[in-house]
């Protein structure tokens, strides 16, 4: 749905990860294109978190390339923090800032790198608040919100730093019911903008309507991947179909 | 006790001057100490964690007054006699405060260490994933947070240091304790002089109780 164009924003090949003798990722290549939505699928256990958190290596990568924006940030001399920079995460459990208002959530990392001065960062941080409908609340404490205002807040945080790519690990997961549709919307929202986003997620319908192309990650492997009218509507592989099966 | 307070009163109440200062010097490093160990055993580094465990795990393992004769005797000794470098002399309130440092340091870095540990990982993760270097991060985010849960430890651990100072009267320093074993001696009137340095420790402790607990409350608002 989004305007998706044939630069590779992520490159992954043969990325493979180990927590000691558990392999948890065993051989995974895919790209990523600028402007797409790739929405990442499977079984608890199967890699999915791990594999966007090598992303932006919250998780050391054991072996394997990661390329992000051209930057290789498998090789130990990248800069990390600087490839962060452009890449926003938005986690399960929101892990806001306990001990900061929401403005000053929003304008911790802009001011502190130095990316803008105050009062710009300030108004970043507003509009990115009107974004998600939350402006009333830049003087909230997180421990005021509510879980879905406290993801919204947590996905204008990522986008004050004005990032090239969104990376979401499981953002529903952890949501009452009534406000998985508030987060979705406002990510539909982004990815309509062109945002390049990849997401793991349980949300099937969500991912049915924004996904650009869906990965089915199982065992440590991407067992089948393609748009969403082929892995829902006529999944090649039996294990893809035997966990549809269960979630559908 | 009349006759205590209006002869030795004022000696007494200097004692007491020289109690606190100790304290002071000695929570000071201390708190310097506990920083830089605390942090070193939160870290990733390996080598790190194990010097600093090791440290926690000598002081803890070390009565204070074998510390304090260690000190203030021995490490003297080492270098005059033993190793021949010789002019090394610590006062009792160098040694005194070292002993204090390193003893409350060894607490305090563990009291550190779990304040830590008990902030969310996500916080951490959050922090980096905007891309905060990791000490920015800790310093930002993750620290303020901590602190919260550490004050009423730390505290805690300043009143105990605070009555520590009365085991280093063994290496000669005029704190309360010995100033008053002095009044002891020359008057014998261990009841009256025991029970006026008792009331002493007492009220400043209390104090400083009251004061934590102020600012434990004033810390927890805003939340």
């Amino acid at each position: 749905m989004a305007a998706k164009t044939d630069k590779v924003k992520v490159h992954v090949s043969h990325l493979k990860k180990s927590f000691g003798r558990l392999e948890v990722l065993k051989d995974v290549s895919t790209d990523v294109y600028e402007g797409e939505v790739v929405v990442i699928i499977g079984p608890s256990g199967s890699g999915k978190s791990t594999f966007l958190r090598c992303m932006n290596r919250l998780e050391e990568i054991t072996a394997g390339e990661v390329v992000v924006d051209g930057v290789n940030i498998t090789d130990r001399h990248t800069d990390i923090n600087r490839v962060r920079e452009n890449v926003g995460m938005v986690f399960q459990h929101f892990n806001l800032f306990a001990n900061m208002n929401v403005l000053r959530n929003l304008m911790l990392a802009p001011v502190d790198l130095k990316k803008a001065d105050k009062d710009t960062a300030r108004e970043r941080a507003l509009q990115m608040l009107d974004r998600v409908g939350l402006r009333d609340k830049a003087e909230a404490y997180p421990s005021q919100l509510s879980g879905g205002q406290k993801q919204r807040v947590a996905i204008a945080r990522a986008l004050c730093m004005k990032p090239d790519i969104m990376l979401f690990d499981e953002p529903t997961s952890a949501l009452d019911p009534e406000m998985v549709g508030e987060v979705l919307e406002v990510m539909k929202e982004l990815a309509r903008e062109g945002m390049t986003m990849i997401i793991v997620t349980h949300e099937m319908g969500f991912a049915r309507e924004v996904a650009d192309r869906v990965l089915f990650m199982d065992g440590g492997y991407i067992v089948e991947e393609g748009t969403p009218a082929e892995v829902f509507g006529s999944p090649k592989n039996a294990r893809t179909r035997d966990f549809l099966n269960k979630v559908l | 006790m009349a006759r205590i307070l209006t002869v030795y009163g004022e000696l007494l109440l200097r004692a007491m001057g020289q109690t606190l200062l100790l304290a002071l010097c000695g929570l000071f490093f201390a708190c310097i100490i506990g920083l830089i160990v605390g942090l070193m055993s939160v870290i990733k580094n390996r080598a790190c964690r194990v010097v600093a465990a090791v440290f926690v795990d000598v002081i803890r393992g070390v009565p204070m007054i074998v510390l304090a004769y260690f000190v203030f005797f021995g490490v003297p000794y080492l270098f005059n006699t033993i190793l021949g470098v010789g002019g090394v002399t610590l006062s009792a309130l160098q040694a005194g405060t070292i002993c204090l440092a390193l003893n409350c340091g060894a607490y305090m870095a563990e009291i550190i260490r779990a304040g830590i540990e008990s902030v969310d990982r996500g916080q951490m993760e959050a922090a980096r994933s905007l891309g905060l270097p990791y000490w920015r991060a800790m310093y930002r985010v993750v620290l303020p947070q901590a602190i919260r849960t550490m004050i009423p430890s730390i505290i805690n651990q300043f009143i105990i240091t605070l009555k520590d100072t009365s085991i280093l009267s063994v290496i000669g320093f005029p704190e309360l304790v010995n100033t008053a074993k002095n009044v002891v001696a020359n008057t014998f009137m261990s009841f009256q002089t025991w029970a006026i340095v008792a009331v002493m420790y007492l009220i400043v402790i209390t104090a400083l109780s009251r004061v934590a607990k102020v600012l434990e409350r004033r810390m927890s608002r805003g939340r």
